[in-house]
């Protein structure tokens, strides 16, 4: 429980982080001329928060394959779509103006996605080879006990 | 039940043998001892029974109630049940990494990260198994030497 709190949280501020970066490369293409207040820093948040659902609501009881992983990644990523676009525009249908707006957004949560998938890919890789020096001390201890015996 | 033990010349076989009235669940369960501590595990292949040396099982893996004890390229089926294999084996460096698997912690070769929090056990003869995310602090924790895994 600990540790998928841990994964969420950090799953969190990534997402917040790149949605920053992504706000202010779309801002720059599409809306170069806006200004806002401060209420601008909430979004952030709010796309850091809604991309965390489908991490607290998708929870499998048994072992999934890599593949069945992967397609699980797709579907993961494919609601945060259809979440973030509902909250953007509000529940309305996305009219025929809207559609590059729609479409830069939908561009940016697959980068996004990506970039967090790639990020949580390198931590667990440091993760990984750390185990993996641990695990040939232990064969060399273990070799060494044996050779003892 | 009398316990005798018998010294032998160098020439002969060492040899344990039990005398019973009757061959029992009691007995089997000796047996069974004396065959894992001797480093066997007693397992099945189209009706024909084996003793498997523990020595060469990579992985033991529960699909549909049934076990199955996986070698570099054979795969025998136990009567056991996973925990109960798992308790018999910690000593022998057998260390539990999903709900349905446990793997010999000297067949590993290398450790990768898989997707989603878990990491793949890359084995000796190529084959990968999943760490999953529930069981990595435990694996980690018997890597370091901080706990159990009878290594």
């Amino acid at each position: 429980m600990r540790d998928r709190f841990k994964e969420i949280v950090q799953t969190f501020f990534i997402i917040v982080t790149l949605v920053d970066a992504a706000m202010l490369i779309l801002g720059r293409m599409f809306r170069p001329e806006q200004q806002f207040g401060y209420e601008i820093f909430i979004y952030p948040l709010i796309y850091g928060a809604i991309g965390c659902v489908p991490s607290l609501l998708m929870r499998e009881r048994r072992e999934l394959t890599v593949r069945q992983t992967v397609i699980r990644e797709a579907v993961h990523m494919m609601l945060l779509v259809v979440l973030i676009l509902a909250f953007l525009f509000g529940g309305r249908p996305v009219r025929r103006e809207d559609v590059p707006v729609a479409a830069g957004v939908a561009v940016s949560v697959v980068v996004i996605y990506g970039l967090v998938t790639l990020i949580g890919w390198m931590l667990d890789l440091r993760t990984a080879n750390a185990m993996t020096e641990d695990l040939r001390r232990l064969q060399q201890r273990a070799a060494e006990e044996d050779e003892a015996v | 039940m009398e316990i005798r033990v018998e010294q032998i010349g160098d020439q002969e076989t060492e040899y344990i043998e039990i005398g019973c009235h009757v061959r029992d669940a009691r007995v089997n369960e000796l047996v069974r001892k004396l065959q894992l501590w001797q480093g066997r595990v007693e397992a099945f292949r189209e009706e024909r029974q084996y003793q498997i040396a523990i020595a060469d099982i990579y992985y033991i893996e529960a699909v549909d109630e049934r076990t199955f004890l996986y070698l570099e390229k054979d795969c025998y089926e136990s009567r056991k049940r996973l925990y109960e294999l798992e308790a018999m084996l910690e000593e022998r460096g057998f260390v539990r990494i999903s709900k349905s698997v446990i793997v010999d912690l000297m067949k590993v070769t290398a450790i990768r990260p898989a997707l989603n929090g878990r990491f793949l056990c890359r084995l000796r003869n190529g084959e990968d198994v999943i760490i999953s995310r529930k069981y990595v602090p435990a694996v980690k924790a018997i890597l370091r030497g901080e706990k159990g895994g009878g290594l």
